[in-house]
Formats: structure tokens, sequence, C-alpha cells
């Protein structure tokens, strides 16, 4: 037992001289959420260490919810994080309030998609370097289109042929469908409103008041209430719209590349679907949205912080996470090495879309009227109010809120 | 432990001055428990009533509005919403929980073989993580693979989709909270029960009374005090139900509108819009209607609670 002491006792004086000699070099953090993401970024971290011996980057992996609840309350205290990721949702939040590093070193943002960069530039100064992008893609099922004898999906598709085949495709009686259409925005009707030629915000406007974007709500909510190709909302609350792809119940719908790691790790499933990117209507779009690494102004060592992310966002760096499969790199030219990992399945699709991809609609005041435009469009499906009705009243709050 | 507390405190008259050691010992024995509730409740109650004055913007400084955000309180249709709802919801849950556990403890309070079995079942829901409640139930109520469904299917009867139907997504929450709860308020109950003297039931049974006149004339009278404070926890807590609606009914809900209460609206408005100022006005507005239901509570007891 006395030996033991003795061990443990050696043990603690050694661990306290190493952590004391290491206090020399500099120790940076970097915390981010996603923990399918952990071994992409703990590539990335050591590939700067092996280049930088003085330097330890120490990895934080939180869950998504708890992130931003520690990275507010740390913000408030002045210790943030030194490097960390950044959503567009909180972007403006932490922007205003000066917690965030200016990037304010020469960069080339030219190998990232322009609105990903955008996203993170509040008065011309960027405060974060693009990290990965996501699209929306049309995944669908394999067996059911084979058992109708119907053709796969192609990028030759349009609205018309989307509703002809999943009225085909929907058989009531066995509780198939031909499409999910949920009240979802980034992964539903947001691509359809820019497909149509409208828009839902804009420089600082809402485009809930123009006629083609309450085209393109109607025609989305049509796909249930007028067509029945989609099953109810009530279903969607049981069960989401991908858990209902996967359990086979439906032949069609629209789904993000951040959802691939669920879809194929499913075994059941993995071998059943196929992608293809989303049919158009009058034109093409596909909703994109992108993470950034962003540093804290309250970092000690600023210029170490500012090296790193940009060692980030460089070529190398974006190779590392794309081979772990942590998503599509925000580095142009980098993606084949994320898409090589799945090669059952048309993932190329997914980068393919970002040629005409839309920056998911982002406004500094967005969560003040996201939830309300989900309340608007329940009574949408509920019948106490039409499309338009809903659209004109949400224009009215966005426009108020937003103050243009 | 070998002084006992009685010879290591002074012994002390009526008026005699305490012994400044003692006091300051009996200080520093409290203070964990003191400086807690005033870090975490007294002082985040005071700024709770300061915030409700301010509108917060994100992490930047926050602007007094003066009365703004009960102005706004009053003209939000969502508030009115949830006042409704929340009160329907201690109406579906306190009286039907409380009378069930009554059952209950009654008949665990008779001499039935494996008691103590029966009362761990009873409390095992007390004891699961209200996340963990709120996935069970979610797959009992799923509307087309859910058990209660197919029971109702063997029946004959087509089941509603209970989390996203309108008229039951309330209903279905209230169930899960009575069937959380009466574990609990059985255990309370029972320990009411079993400190009844027993000499009561004697008399009452060479009297020649019957099994529900003993019930009504001596077990309700003398239980009524445990009855009373179990109904008061439940109807506050009832209030303040918050977890698994939270969990269970999110914004997409066809059933949002009728199944949010105080306390989630709160959640929303002050962690996921980031309006603080407005969620403390909430948070007040409850206190509010806590305080009215508590003070009714408290004046109905001194009729109708015995106390021997």
């Amino acid at each position: 037992m006395r030996k033991l002491f003795a061990i443990l006792l050696t043990l603690c004086m050694v661990f306290s001289f190493v952590s004391f000699a290491s206090a020399e070099d500099v120790t940076i953090t970097f915390a981010f959420w996603d923990n399918n993401q952990e071994p992409g970024m703990t590539a990335i971290a050591e590939a700067y260490m092996a280049a930088h011996p003085d330097v330890k980057v120490e990895v934080q992996v939180t869950p998504w919810n708890e992130y931003w609840t520690k990275l507010e309350a740390s913000a408030m205290g002045g210790s943030m994080p030194d490097v960390f990721w950044m959503h567009s949702n909180q972007f403006f939040k932490y922007v205003t309030a000066n917690t965030l590093l200016p990037m304010d070193f020469e960069y080339d943002y030219s190998p990232y998609p322009a609105g990903v960069t955008a996203l993170y530039t509040y008065n011309d100064v960027h405060y974060a370097v693009p990290k990965d992008y996501d699209t929306i893609a049309l995944v669908y099922n394999k067996e059911i289109f084979d058992n109708a004898g119907v053709k796969y999906p192609d990028d030759t598709w349009t609205w018309d042929t989307l509703l002809e085949t999943a009225k085909k495709l929907t058989d009531a009686d066995k509780g198939i469908y031909g499409f999910g259409a949920p009240n979802d925005r980034q992964s539903g009707y947001l691509n359809l409103i820019y497909q149509n030629e409208g828009f839902a915000f804009e420089n600082g406007k809402s485009g809930y008041d123009q006629p083609a974007t309450q085209e393109a709500i109607q025609w989305w909510v049509d796909l249930q209430k007028v067509h029945g190709v989609s099953p109810s909302q009530e279903s969607f609350v049981d069960m989401g719209v991908d858990d209902q792809m996967q359990a086979g119940k439906l032949a069609m719908c629209f789904t993000g590349s951040w959802m691939m790691s669920s879809y194929t790790n499913n075994e059941l499933f993995a071998d059943k679907f196929d992608l293809a990117v989303l049919p158009q209507g009058k034109t093409r779009a596909s909703i994109y949205n992108g993470l950034g690494y962003a540093g804290a102004a309250s970092t000690k060592y600023p210029e170490v912080v500012k090296d790193f992310i940009r060692f980030c966002g460089s070529e190398e760096a974006n190779k590392l996470q794309a081979e772990k499969k942590a998503a599509i790199p925000a580095y142009a030219g980098t993606e084949h090495y994320f898409t090589d990992n799945f090669t059952a399945i048309n993932i190329a699709c997914y980068p393919e879309m970002i040629a005409y991809g839309v920056q998911y609609p982002f406004s500094p005041n967005k969560s003040l009227w996201e939830s309300q435009e989900e309340e608007l469009m329940n009574e949408v499906y509920a019948g106490s109010k039409t499309v338009q009705e809903a659209c004109n009243e949400l224009h009215g709050i966005i426009t108020e809120i937003e103050g243009t | 432990m070998t002084v006992s507390a009685k010879t290591a405190a002074p012994r002390l008259g009526r008026r005699e001055r305490y012994d400044p050691k003692v006091v300051t010992a009996a200080f520093i024995l409290i203070a964990p428990t003191i400086i807690g509730l005033l870090v975490l409740n007294i002082y985040p109650f005071f700024d709770t009533i300061r915030r409700s004055l301010y509108k917060t913007q994100g992490l930047g400084p926050e602007v007094y509005v003066g009365l703004k955000n009960f102005e706004k309180l009053f003209t939000d249709d969502m508030i009115g919403h949830a006042t409704i709802n929340t009160l329907l919801y201690m109406v579906l849950t306190v009286p039907v929980g409380v009378l069930l556990s009554l059952i209950f403890a009654s008949l665990l309070n008779s001499k039935i073989r494996g008691r103590d079995i029966y009362r761990g079942i009873y409390f095992l829901p007390m004891v699961v993580a209200p996340a963990a409640v709120a996935m069970v139930w979610r797959w009992i109520y799923n509307a087309e693979n859910g058990i209660l469904n197919i029971a109702l299917g063997a029946l004959g009867i087509r089941g509603p989709s209970w989390l996203a139907d309108p008229n039951t997504a309330l209903i279905a929450c209230a169930i899960i909270g009575i069937w959380s709860a009466v574990g609990y308020d059985l255990v309370l109950i029972l320990a009411g029960l079993q400190s009844i003297s027993k000499s009561y039931y004697e008399a009452a049974e060479i009297d020649g009374a019957s099994g529900i006149q003993t019930f009504f004339h001596i077990t309700i009278p003398m239980v009524s005090p445990t009855l009373f404070f179990v109904i008061l926890m439940r109807a506050m807590s009832s209030l303040k139900q918050f977890d698994t609606i939270y969990l269970l009914i999110n914004t997409r809900n066809p059933a949002y509108k009728n199944a949010t209460v105080l306390m989630t609206l709160f959640y929303r408005e002050a962690f996921e819009k980031f309006n603080k100022g407005y969620g403390s006005a909430i948070v007040l507005y409850t206190f509010v209607i806590i305080a009215i239901f508590t003070a009714i509570q408290f004046i109905s007891e001194k009729k109708l609670v015995h106390y021997d």
C-alpha cells in the first residue's frame, strides 16, 4: 500500500514537471461539436503540430447543444477556446459582441464557395475561414423503383417528372409513398423557391410576398395535401423523413449531405438507395450552407491562432478532413477525397450541385422568425391558413423584425 | 464520533445569550446550504426580475425597455395558448394522479404479499431520466408501430397520431406526467397511511363501520395533511412542467399550439431565440400564476385539512 502511494506520488510529480515544462510552449485549444469529425480534426491538429513542434493543439469535442451554451458562457467570461467551429445561425451574435478574432491577413478566398465566405464576413472583415459545405440531393429507394419497373431519377428530371413518378410509386395500401415532403426549410421547400426563381430572404429583405416564392411553397404543400404522394405531417412527428426513407416507406425524398454517414451506416439500407441531383424547376438550385473556423478575440496567442486557422483552410488540411469522411471540404478541387470514401453511391452529385448552389438564407435575426415560419406552415397544413395568407403574414413578421 | 451532539452543545437557559462560538460554528455548518441558496436561487430570482425590464441582444449589452416585455406578454397569442394549456395540464394531471396514488397506496397498505416489490415497481418511473421516459413513450404513442395503437387496432379502433394530433397531444403528455408521478406520490401517501394509529380502525370495527365508511371518515381525514402536501407539490410541478413536453413537441409538430406550455415557451424564447428579457417576463408571469394557486390551496387548507 505504502509503495503504491509512493509510486503515485512520484507519478504526480513527474506529470506536474512535464506540464510545467510544456507551459513554455504555446498550447491552443480547438473546439467543435461533431463527434463523427473528430478523426478528421485530430489529423489536422497533428499535421500542424508536426510542422510546428513548439505549438500544442488540444482538441475538444462538445455535443451541439452544450457547445453553444459553453461557448456563450466562455465568451462572457473571456475564456473562449482559441479556435472553434462557427455556424451561420450563431455567427452574428458572436461577431457583434466583438468576441471573434478578425482574420486580417492576406488570404485567397477564391477556392471556397462564395456564399460560405460571405456568411462569415461582417463589415467587410473576414471572421472565419470556410471549413466545409453541404448541399441537398434527391435520395431514392432502388428497390421500390425496381418493383414498379420505373426508371431511376437522373439529371433530366423536372418538377413534373418528380410528381408523375411519385404518383406512380405511391401505394397507400402498402403504406408506401412516392415522396416525403415534410415541413422543412433547408431540406425542403427552400430549394423549390430558388428553383422557381423566387427568394426567401436576400439583402435584408423578405421574399415571402413574391408570387414565385408562394407558388413554390404551394407546390411543396400540394404534394401532400392535393396529390397525396407524401405522408401526413403527423407521421413525420413520429418518424422523421430520413427514418421513413430508411424504413422503406418512401420512394424518394430530399436529404442533406450531412445525412450520408447515417444512410451508409444503416446496414439494412446501405445497398438499397442512391442519389441524384435535385430535379429542376424554372432553373436549377440546391441550398448549401457551410461552417467556418473562427478564433477567439480574447486569445493569448492571436498570431498562432491565425496561423493555425490558415492551415485549417489550406488544401492539405481540407484533404485530411475529407479523407476521414468528415464533410465535403470547402476547398475547391479536394471534394474527391471525400466522395472517394463512398463508391457504391452517386455521392458526387452533392459537390456537383455547388455550381448552381444557393446559400442557405441568413440574417442576423433569423432565430427570431425561423420558428414562427414553422408554426405558420403548421397552420397551412392544418388548413386554417392558405399558403398565401401564411406567406404574407410571415413577410410582415420578417420585415418588422429585420426593420427593412 | 465519540462525542455525542448532546454533550457537546452547551445547556442554554431560556433568556441566556448564545455562545458566539456556537453561533459561528452553526453558521459555518449551514454556510454551504445558505451560499448555495443565495447563489443558485435567490440571486437568480432577483436577476430575473431585473432582466425582465431589459431587452437582451445576443452577447451585446442589455437595453433597458421598462415594461415593454410585459406589454408584449399580454398581446402575444402564444402566451394565451400556453396559459390555457398549462392550466389544462394541471387539471388533467393533478386530480387523476393524486386519486390514483391514493388508491394504490391504500391497496399497498393492506396486507398483501410482495408489497415491497409493488412499491418498487410503482416507484421505478421516478428513477428513470425524463429523456429516456420521453423516448419510450414516443414509441408507445407511434401512430403506426406504437404498442398503444396496435392494442387499439386489435379492438377495432383506429388510434390517432397521439403526439401530433391537436386533440390528443396534451392528453398524451398528461398521461406520461401521471405515470411518472404516481410512484413518488404513492410513497408519500403510504407513509401517511401507515402513521394512522390502528386504534381508530379497531374502534370503527367495533362500532360496525363498513370499509367504505372507514375510508372516508377515518383514512381520508387522517391522511389529509399528507394529501394536502402532495396536491400542493403536484400542482406546482404541473404548472412548471417542461421536460417531457419539450422533448416530445417541437415547433414543426402540427399540435404545437395545443400542447406548448409556459415553461417550454419560456425556454424557446430565452434560449432558442436568445430573447432572455422576454423569457424572464414569461417566468415571472408563471411565478404569479403558481403563487395564486398556492395561495388558494393554503386558504382551503384551513377548511379541509385535519391535523390531530
